[in-house]
């Protein structure tokens, strides 16, 4: 049972591997004497990568799979695990709804709050102060145009930098 | 020589300016820092110090790195010794015999020979640089595409053999890098391959956001879900966290250790893939078969502990070795030192030392410089870093994210970037979780692309004939080398196999 979940995975890339290589059979390619074509090279890769999986796939079989214990068989804390992709998902996709400033100062809270951290003031202290700093290095000293927002969360952020003299 | 002793004064007297002194001060610091924390790697912080050097010129932003480099691979060893935490893989070794030393009530001898075996191998590896990559970089000149070709398969090869568990796992690692490299609009026809119609893929994929994605990101959320032992570590706090540099006849007396370890750095440093972990394993174990008592091993032996330290920073010239002379990035830091080099409209390459000797010869006084200071810095970080250690592991982990987000998201100001990063952070998640190697990916990422181009450029230059490899000596023998690495481990099987039965 064991040996069939750790070939899961390698099955997967193969088909994966298979699926890109008939796309790259579809490439516009303007044929040009004495060239290869740019699905050459894609396809040796991918032929490289399915034979790799096949490999795999024959190691687990054979019980000779390396590296001991593996780690999927570790303990693992799935709603830590949950919750931090989440945050690290949910960073980017609300960064530029609300801006910089407010999502960073959520996501330090959030990930810091569900790494461990429970004492409430020094959770809120960190957050606004860490973003504060990141504020001052890579807006004003960087000119790094971090994302401002969208609507009126474009006009709170121009705010908070006038605010904070960053600009 | 006399020229290269005239590029290393005017290199001495750059290195000496204000800012780029100050920039090998910074790195140092960074670095020694970094390296120490569990949780940040070498690697991460100078992927994360890389858009500061968007504003600097290309001298202080090279000295910048290759100071936390040179400061990053020494870092973890003090946290190893004092805590049994090593902050590197690289510093396991370290950990192994430092630890014990400290239990043994040594922990000052053990942090002392630590600084001084680093130094040592960091500074005659540098200096190692400093004289054989001019002369490297000339035969290099003579090579084409062919051998180019050749190198990159040679680096590709080697990164899938040394040091990893299963080699089929480092292959399918590979291979999916060099996959994730030809994403975007490729050069000979100007055709977009696998984009799916995504705008931002035809770009293609910048490996610094596979870079901080994989190993920033995943290391975050491996520790976060608990897979992974964090900081903490079973040792009680440190009696005394002062260090106490070796007398000139401990070291003699450890010069065999000390040549050994600086040999395997090096040359196991110059091999594109390989790099300080590698190097550091290696030689602890070449130590051990050297040694009478082999037995002692892991109950606190000076000599392992001055080999690996030893081999881990005299890789950092070893390392540079390749990036300098061919353009090839040996490592995931040399690969991140030429996107600066990239970034400054600098390319590496054996052109390099003809066209910027200037920049050149500082960064080679700058390493050398940096491996003195590092003494005093290494003293007053052992010194201090039972404090540092304090600082909660959650706070850490969430900065780092942030400071991801910041490094992609400067790399072309575009959110696509900061979602690539933040997605090859769960890849790199599952892929710790399910035992597949990091590495290879991230090499196959960046030199996947460099053997599509000189393999085609090759067969364009020469009507498809593929014997060309084969039929120049350079490029043969080359090729010669990559398959012997690949079919090294399965003729250690064999040779095993066949040893077992006769006995």
């Amino acid at each position: 049972m064991r040996s069939l979940r750790g070939a899961i995975g390698p099955a997967l890339i193969f088909l994966a591997g298979a699926g890109l290589f008939a796309a790259a059979g579809r490439l516009p390619v303007v044929p040009v004497p004495g060239q290869l074509g740019p699905d050459f090279w894609p396809r040796l890769v991918l032929i490289g990568l399915m034979a790799s999986c096949v490999l795999k796939i024959l190691e687990v079989a054979r019980g000779r799979e390396g590296g001991g214990e593996p780690a999927a068989l570790l303990p693992l804390s799935r709603p830590k695990l949950a919750g931090g992709m989440a945050l690290v998902l949910g960073y980017p996709a609300l960064a530029p709804l609300l801006g910089f400033p407010l999502t960073t100062s959520f996501f330090l809270l959030a990930f810091m709050r569900l790494a461990g951290t429970r004492r409430p003031l020094p959770l809120l202290v960190t957050a606004l102060l860490g973003t504060v700093a990141l504020l001052y290095l890579f807006v004003k000293v960087v000119y790094l145009p971090l994302p401002k927002g969208a609507g009126v969360m474009e006009d709170f952020t121009i705010f908070l930098y006038r605010l904070l003299r960053i600009f | 020589m006399w020229e290269t002793l005239a590029n290393l004064a005017a290199g001495l007297a750059a290195s000496l300016e204000p800012l780029n002194f100050l920039m090998i001060l910074v790195g140092l610091a960074i670095g020694i820092v970094a390296g120490a924390l569990p949780g940040i790697t070498m690697l991460n912080s100078i992927v994360l110090v890389l858009p500061f050097t968007y504003l600097m010129e290309i001298v202080p932003s090279l000295l910048l790195m290759t100071s936390i480099y040179i400061g990053g691979v020494f870092g973890g060893s003090i946290t190893g010794i004092l805590f049994n935490i090593p902050g590197d893989p690289m510093n396991v070794p370290t950990t192994w015999e430092g630890y014990q030393l400290n239990k043994k009530g040594q922990v000052r001898l053990a942090l002392g020979m630590a600084i001084m075996a680093s130094a040592i191998g960091g500074f005659l590896s540098a200096l190692i640089l400093t004289f054989a990559s001019p002369p490297f970089a000339k035969v290099a000149l003579t090579f084409s595409t062919v051998e180019y070709f050749a190198v990159v398969v040679l680096g590709l090869a080697s990164v899938v053999v040394i040091g990893q568990v299963s080699v089929a796992g480092a292959l399918m690692s590979l291979f999916a890098g060099m996959f994730l490299g030809t994403v975007g609009t490729e050069a000979q026809y100007g055709i977009t391959r696998f984009a799916f119609g995504i705008k931002f893929l035809e770009t293609g994929i910048d490996f610094v956001t596979v870079l901080i994605g994989l190993f920033a990101i995943g290391e975050v959320l491996d520790q976060l879900s608990g897979s992974k032992a964090g900081a903490g570590g079973d040792a009680a706090a440190p009696s005394t966290s002062r260090a106490r540099l070796p007398s000139p006849r401990q070291l003699w007396a450890l010069r065999g250790s000390i040549v050994r370890g600086l040999g395997t750095g090096v040359v196991i440093g110059a091999i594109p893939g390989a790099g300080a972990t590698v190097a550091s394993f290696v030689s602890y174990g070449l130590e051990k078969q050297v040694s009478k008592e082999p037995e002692r091993f892991g109950t606190g032996v000076l000599e392992g502990l001055t080999a690996s330290e030893t081999s881990v920073n005299a890789s950092t010239g070893g390392a540079m070795i390749p990036l300098l002379t061919l353009g090839i990035p040996g490592s995931g830091a040399t690969a991140v030192m030429m996107g600066a080099f990239l970034l400054h409209g600098v390319q590496p390459g054996p052109l390099l030392f003809s066209k910027s000797p200037h920049e050149v010869y500082t960064i080679f006084v700058g390493m050398l410089l940096a491996n003195l200071i590092m003494i005093v810095m290494g003293l007053l970080a052992a010194r201090s870093f039972a404090q540092l250690m304090k600082v909660p592991e959650p706070i850490l982990a969430a900065f780092i994210i942030t400071f991801c987000f910041i490094g992609a998201y400067a790399l072309r100001n575009d959110m696509a970037d900061v979602w690539l990063t933040m997605l090859f952070g769960v890849l790199g998640f599952f892929m710790r979780r399910y035992n597949l190697p990091i590495p290879p990916l991230i090499l196959g990422v960046i030199l996947g692309p460099l053997a599509e181009q000189y393999f085609l450029t090759s067969m364009v230059s020469y009507g498809n004939d593929v014997t060309v490899f084969f039929t120049r000596p350079v490029s043969a023998a080359v090729l010669l080398t990559s398959a012997g690495l690949l079919l090294w481990p399965a003729l250690k099987g064999w040779l095993a196999r066949r040893k077992a039965l006769r006995v």
